[in-house]
């Protein structure tokens, strides 16, 4: 069997975001960047497939310059090697231009037999990428997968849909898109992490892609981008003995429709 | 074992000492590993960070210029607090701060400044692996030869602990004994944002500039006192106690350090302050006597706060400018090719590291003395009291204020001489 390409996606970590209360203006600037956390699963799954198969997994991102820290981490997780299409517009880019740069990315790495995404992204969990993929190399694609199996050119898996699991069978190539409990996803000891660092890294800028007019132009426009915040109406209940301030609470709790 | 696990040096903790160590030994070519915990390098610290500039310059020449630092500190200032009243000394001196020069002091904010120190020694050629727990060394015929982590093994000619104050690697080691209760105390400090021009206003600072502010008699009663350092867009505040006293004192850590920040004298600095960052620590209190006996063993030796390298003499406070020291005298140890245990504490000699600390080693006698936390501050307090209140009555003398105030406190002549000489002995 050949190689199994996983995609992953190199997020803004949530912890440091920050939310101006009075405008709801996110500020991204002190926000380090992690693999998308399902990515991580989703890396494992690929890995886990691949060694049952006997071939290779194989690590895609499109990011920009940053996202270099993202290679080594990845490639700590079992990957042999790294592909990476850098450019600064995947900063702002949906899911059609993504899966365009991968699909192309893809198509030069040439030979491969899965592919393996994340159900959807950490930060827009748009499930865009992975169908498209599929799309654009004309290969069946299985979403919401929690459990696969490869036996010979054949993939079987179960999808995790809302109220039932569905068995479907699928031939080899195919793009699967994971659920993060497919498998979890250990964090890399030591040996792991160094290995990681000497793994190769293969870079294509947008140029070397073959791509049409058009491929790099979002279909979405952002119209806006704000945070939410919740506002605490500070009430506080300090007059009087215990009793006449556990009524003004029930009765300040009733108003509030919470009782 | 394979030449893929074996490294020159293994150093375990990429704070100031271990990044400052691995930095200076990839410069000179050696194979170097850093082993990090965190997720990042300084993702587990909680330093209310000031760090004295002369180490960085002792890592390269010039290195400073293109850290990440906050502001250079152009004020030091000690409160003394009682109740609601308070006495401040600020000291500045512009040699300090020349124009053109090394400045001597800045503010830090450690995740960002250990994490830039980090990449600047990954650049040397140092290989840091972060996210990863050291969980034990690896031991030879009475030799360290590696460590563990993980399932994994990796070993080294050396290994370096550099793992912080409640040192795991020195105490399996058999370096460090369990620290006592006695001899730390336990830090909580949060870092509450302010804009830059409020700080400046607040703390009368030019851009750029910053504070230092101590406090003592904040702690009611408790060995220990307060800390303030402006940052370029936030304040670093915080206080330090001696823990078994703390909970002899009935009273949470929390709660005081909670009335510290409603102090009339600490309020109105950090007013409309948002804090974004909560964080407790060890930090060790014992400055020259704190240092283990034996700072090395066959394969192993420890550096930084791991090996007590840390000063707390009640005007400053100094710890990551000593860790980074310790760093760069144990790397030239092993670059000097001899044997690097003796050759270590050579360095730690010729690089004034032990000797500045035995230097100052009496100040732990003068903050033993109890009385420096509560009633001293309120003597001082009472004292200024007397000074400054005018009603239109007649004053007693302030002689007599005095005595009066002393008497109050129940502070005899005898203790007062007493403390007093110990005080002078001790300095």
């Amino acid at each position: 069997m050949s190689n199994v390409i996983v995609c992953f996606k190199w997020v803004k970590a949530e912890d440091d975001l920050r939310i101006d209360s009075s405008t709801l203006a996110v500020d991204l600037s002190k926000s380090k960047g992690k693999i998308s956390d399902y990515d991580r699963n989703a890396i494992e799954a690929a890995r886990i497939a691949s060694e049952a198969a006997g071939s290779e997994t194989v690590a895609l991102t499109f990011g920009s310059a940053d996202t270099k820290t993202a290679l080594k981490d990845a490639l700590s997780r079992g990957p042999k090697q790294a592909f990476w299409v850098n450019d600064v517009s995947a900063e702002n880019a949906d899911g059609f231009v993504t899966a365009n740069m991968l699909a192309a990315a893809i198509r030069k790495i040439g030979s491969y037999s899965l592919i393996v995404c994340g159900e959807g992204a950490a930060d827009t969990y748009a499930h865009q990428v992975g169908p498209r993929i599929g799309a654009l190399l004309d290969i069946p694609v299985i979403s919401f997968v929690k459990e696969m199996r490869i036996d010979g050119n054949r993939l079987y898996a179960v999808r995790k849909l809302e109220d039932s699991l569905e068995q479907v069978e699928a031939d080899l190539p195919a793009v699967v898109t994971v659920l993060p409990e497919i498998n979890p996803a250990p964090i890399p000891g030591l040996k792991a992490v160094l290995e990681g660092g000497k793994k190769p890294v293969t870079e294509f800028k947008i140029q070397d892609l073959d791509l049409e007019d058009g491929d790099t132009s979002r279909k979405t426009d952002v119209v806006s981008f704000k945070g939410c915040s919740m506002s605490r109406k500070k009430i506080l209940i300090n007059e009087g003995d215990a009793k006449e301030r556990v009524t003004a609470l029930v009765a300040a709790l009733k108003k509030e429709g919470v009782l | 074992m394979s030449g893929e696990d074996k490294f020159d040096v293994i150093i375990i903790g990429a704070g100031p000492a271990g990044t400052a160590c691995a930095y200076t030994l990839a410069k000179e070519g050696k194979n170097v590993l850093v082993i990090e915990r965190g997720v990042t390098a300084g993702s587990k610290n909680v330093t209310g960070g000031r760090f004295y500039t002369y180490a960085l310059d002792l890592v390269e020449p010039g290195l400073w210029k293109d850290a990440t630092l906050e502001r250079k500190v152009t004020h030091e200032q000690i409160m003394m607090m009682d109740g609601n009243q308070s006495i401040t000394i600020d000291y500045s001196n512009p040699l300090f701060n020349k124009e053109g020069e090394m400045p001597q002091s800045f503010t830090i904010l450690r995740a960002v400044f250990d994490e830039w120190f980090a990449s600047k020694a990954e650049e040397q050629g140092a290989v840091i692996a972060c996210g990863i727990k050291v969980d034990g060394l690896i031991e030879e015929n009475g030799r360290i030869t590696g460590v563990k982590a993980g399932g994994d093994e990796m070993f080294a000619d050396l290994v370096i602990a550099a793992d912080g104050v409640n040192s795991m690697i020195a105490r399996e080691a058999g370096l460090v004994p369990e620290l006592s209760d006695k001899t730390i105390g336990v830090g909580v400090k949060e870092i509450i944002e302010l804009p830059a021009k409020t700080i400046e206003e607040r703390f009368h600072l030019k851009p750029g500039e910053g504070a230092s502010l101590l406090m003592l008699g904040c702690t009611e009663g408790i060995h220990g006192g307060g800390f303030l350092y402006t940052n370029n867009e936030s304040i670093s505040l915080g206080c330090v106690f001696t823990p078994s006293e703390a909970a002899a004192h009935g009273r949470q850590v929390h709660d005081i350090f909670q009335d510290l920040k409603m102090h009339p004298s600490i309020y109105p600095l950090i007013e409309g302050g948002k804090t974004v960052e909560y964080g407790a620590h060890l930090v060790r209190e014992e400055g020259y006597r704190g240092i283990p006996k034996q700072l090395y063993r066959d394969g192993l030796m420890v550096i930084g706060e791991a090996a007590g390298f840390v000063l707390n003499i009640g005007y400053t406070i100094r710890g990551i400018d000593l860790a980074i020291v310790s760093g760069v005298a144990a790397a030239r140890a092993v670059i000097s090719g001899s044997n690097p245990g003796p050759a270590y504490l050579e360095e730690l000699k010729n690089i004034k590291l032990l000797p500045s600390m035995k230097a100052v080693d009496g100040y732990f006698d003068l903050l033993e003395i109890h009385r420096l936390y509560e009633t001293y501050p309120k003597v001082a307090g009472g004292v200024f009291n007397k000074m400054y209140s005018i009603s239109g009555e007649t004053p007693v003398s302030i002689k007599k204020g005095i005595w009066g105030v002393l008497k109050d406190n129940k502070v005899s002549l005898w203790q007062l001489v007493k403390d007093g000489i110990r005080g002078y002995r001790s300095i």
